[in-house]
């Protein structure tokens, strides 16, 4: 991790401090957000597409941090000319009991929305893109020293994000000095943050995040955000939620603390089961955030890719929105997304992003990529990577197969783990039982005796199959032969009765 | 902020006077933001600037770019971007939206777009929006609401069959406005002007002005010439001047 230290100003560097109060001689509010200064009204431009600049936020230990301290390295606006563009870099030092390096940039992130509370300076982009421009107003109102700015800046922080204890501000117009962090510390601290997205992992953190900007379309649809479960519709991490959270509690992206962790393979927790249950008005009281038959999350429609179940081999498919051509079961991604979008749980559908299938908790209750086995090439070779490489050429796509039979052709030849039994990879459990060999007849009797719901094993088994109702006559007797059933309603009616009708 | 939308079935001439109207509004106030809503895009050629990038340019760019963003804030991505894409001229901005919406999940894009025009439109005195028919910006409440509807009309039947149809969606869509406003094109004939009286009459407009049928207008657009270089003492830059004149007016 690259070390937090506060930046040791070189010698003979022009140096500017300011500790105690500040006057402001501008309006500070937050009708001055979308300001715009146009080139004609400006004094001077800092950092910008044409010069180099960056803001950063790191933190420190409470002792190293001197609270609304604000020291500038290099000239002030009082030494530029006006029309002029120069590099500027601000780095705030904060401290306090629940400041860690994660959150460094969220706080980060407010930077441009609190220097556009000042009237007269505008703030764009982020990070290293920044770009500011100071207008002829501001300085005819009386700004003196980028110091000014500092402190205000400061002070709105302090103001709306109280658990920044202690916060210290260093500006830069030096641009020796400038490109040296830039290299050194700023652009290293971007990339781990960067890179940080791919190792947080569900059991990292105390609280997922929600988004509920799709219930206009599904009002019983919430998504949970996770950091191994992004949202399905492509756009949110569980970092942007994180960020929304903090700036607007309130609003589409909010906390779901996470609560007793009930199930860690299928990812449930009681918290979120709580959120689920409230959020949906009851519609939704589980969540399991990766499963596929269990409590499967619900979907507004607009997610990226769709996994689809197919008894006939046991496996799960998936169909990205965009591929035009019906999937090995006869159904267009459209027909089935109409099947599982709307809010409801629809066991035998899932729709996800297509960032969940770089999740290391992709489908982890089902097997994960063991499970899968058909998926359009596209897709396939867009995540080719993270697909654990003994199953790369074992799971079909539409050159291998366009129907079921040549789909069940396939998987027998690459020796698919749904043929013989799927061990899941997480805990080493065995979870399918293959396929059964074929036989000329399937028989299927019931019995009086017989208990009401049993399963059918012989026969891969549909979801939510309507239990068969009980004769209460003689025995009757089902023969089915080598056929796929879908069963709507079994009218059971006594022998004798029969031969007497029609 | 007053926002002024110009729509009206295509081949009206609804952008010939949305241009003039931004010239002239222009003329008399400062911070004024034109605004080109229509999917076929043509605000800019009438009022003789370029365009290099749309906000359509800028949410495409983002829905493909959204998942190498890393952990960098999509919401001040957006706003800096589209921040390049209001373009400055000397008397006004000039924002193109550019294409409609692609496939795919725009919920959430669409979201951080409002949020952010409404910041930056804030700024301006008057924003003129050139939008078609179907009001797609305004029922998509990218751009918030509207508060005068200048209803572009000339006399065939189509024409105004989707002025009425105009009304009665922005109805639908509460858009809040203050007044809706019916403009009558290319109105040659005694016959034609009281055709669009009786019309304004009964579907309840307010009719502002019966703008002519002008060589002249036709002329540019056939050389390629920007609609504003239309001379001041035409009468149809005339009648647009007192519409202009009206709408700043009509707001204090």
């Amino acid at each position: 991790m690259v070390e937090r230290r506060k930046v040791e100003i070189p010698e003979g560097k022009k140096v500017k401090v300011s500790v105690g109060e500040e006057d402001f001689p501008f309006e500070i509010s937050p009708m001055f957000e979308g300001e715009r200064i146009r080139k004609g009204d400006m004094f001077v431009e800092l950092a910008g597409p044409k010069t180099v600049g960056f803001e950063l936020v790191i933190s420190l230990p409470p002792d190293q941090v001197e609270d609304m301290k604000a020291t500038l390295v290099g000239i002030d606006v009082d030494e530029m000319e006006e029309g002029g563009r120069y590099p500027f870099a601000m780095i705030y030092y904060i401290a306090g009991e629940k400041i860690d390096p994660d959150i460094e940039s969220v706080v980060e992130r407010r930077n441009h929305e609190f220097q556009n509370y000042i009237e007269g300076y505008m703030h764009i982009n982020s990070r290293d893109t920044i770009w500011i421009r100071i207008g002829k107003n501001l300085m005819k109102k009386g700004l003196k020293s980028l110091l000014q700015i500092a402190k205000a800046t400061m002070l709105l922080y302090k103001n709306e994000m109280p658990f920044i204890e202690k916060i210290e501000a260093l500006y830069i117009t030096d641009r020796e000095l400038i490109e040296k962090l830039l290299n050194e510390l700023a652009r290293p601290i971007y990339e781990e943050r960067d890179a940080r997205v791919e190792k947080l992992h569900d059991e990292d953190v105390e609280e997922f995040y929600s988004c509920s900007l799709c219930q206009s379309f599904a009002p019983t649809h919430v998504c949970i955000i996770s950091p191994d479960r992004p949202a399905l519709c492509g756009a949110i991490t569980w970092f942007d939620a994180r960020a929304a959270a903090k700036i607007d509690p309130e609003g589409p992206n909010r906390p779901v603390p996470k609560g007793d962790c009930i199930d860690p393979i299928g990812g449930e927790y009681s918290g979120v089961n709580e959120f689920a249950k409230q959020e949906s008005g009851g519609a939704v009281e589980r969540v399991k955030i990766h499963s596929f038959f269990d409590a499967p999350h619900t979907s507004c429609g607009c997610f990226e890719a769709i996994g689809f179940y197919m008894p006939e081999v046991d496996g799960i498919g998936f169909v990205h929105r965009g591929y035009p051509n019906p999937a090995p079961n006869g159904l267009p991604f459209s027909t089935m997304a109409g099947q599982t979008g709307g809010g409801k749980q629809m066991v035998g559908f899932l729709g996800v992003g297509l960032a969940y299938f770089r999740s290391k908790k992709f489908l982890q209750a089902d097997g994960g990529w063991y499970r899968v086995v058909w998926m359009p090439k596209e897709l396939k070779e867009k995540f080719l990577k993270y697909i654990p490489e003994e199953m790369r050429d074992k799971i079909a796509t539409e050159e291998d197969a366009k129907t079921i039979d040549e789909l069940k052709e396939f998987l027998k030849r690459v020796d698919h783990p749904v043929v013989k039994g799927v061990v899941r990879p997480v805990d080493g459990k065995r979870i399918t039982e293959g396929w059964v060999e074929e036989r000329e007849e399937e028989e299927v009797e019931e019995e009086e005796e017989e208990k009401e719901e049993r399963r059918e094993e012989k026969v891969p088994s549909l979801p939510k199959v309507t239990p068969l109702a009980q004769p209460t006559a003689p025995t009757i007797k089902l023969v089915i032969k080598n056929a796929k059933i879908y069963i709507d309603k079994i009218i059971v009616r006594k022998v004798e009765e029969e031969k007497t009708k029609r | 902020m007053v926002v002024v939308a110009v729509t009206g079935k295509g081949g009206t001439g609804k952008t010939a006077v949305a241009a003039l109207l931004v010239k002239f509004i222009s003329e008399r106030t400062p911070n004024v933001l034109a605004v080109d809503a229509d999917p076929d895009a043509n605000l800019a050629d009438a009022l003789g600037v370029e365009v290099e990038r749309t906000l359509g340019d800028v949410r495409e760019l983002f829905q493909v770019t959204r998942e190498s963003l890393g952990t960098v804030d999509k919401e001040s991505w957006l706003e800096g971007k589209i921040f390049e894409v209001i373009h400055e001229f000397d008397r006004f901005d000039l924002l193109v939206m550019g294409r409609p919406e692609g496939e795919g999940c725009y919920c959430f894009v669409n979201n951080l777009l409002r949020g952010i025009l409404k910041k930056f439109m804030r700024h301006y005195d008057h924003v003129i929006v050139d939008c078609e028919a179907g009001l797609e910006h305004f029922s998509r409440k990218t751009i918030e609401g509207a508060d005068y509807v200048v209803v572009v009309t000339d006399t065939s039947r189509k024409g105004l069959k989707t002025a009425k149809k105009i009304r009665d969606l922005v109805r639908e869509l509460g858009l809040n406005f203050e007044e809706i406003f019916l403009v009558g094109n290319k109105v040659g004939s005694e016959e034609a002007k009281r055709v669009i009286k009786e019309f304004a009459e009964r579907e309840g407009f307010v009719l502002l002005e019966l703008l002519p049928y002008d060589e002249r207008v036709v002329e540019l657009d056939l050389r390629g010439e920007p609609v504003v270089n239309l001379p001041e003492d035409s009468e149809f830059a005339r009648k647009v001047r007192l519409i202009a004149d009206v709408l700043v007016g009509w707001c204090r």
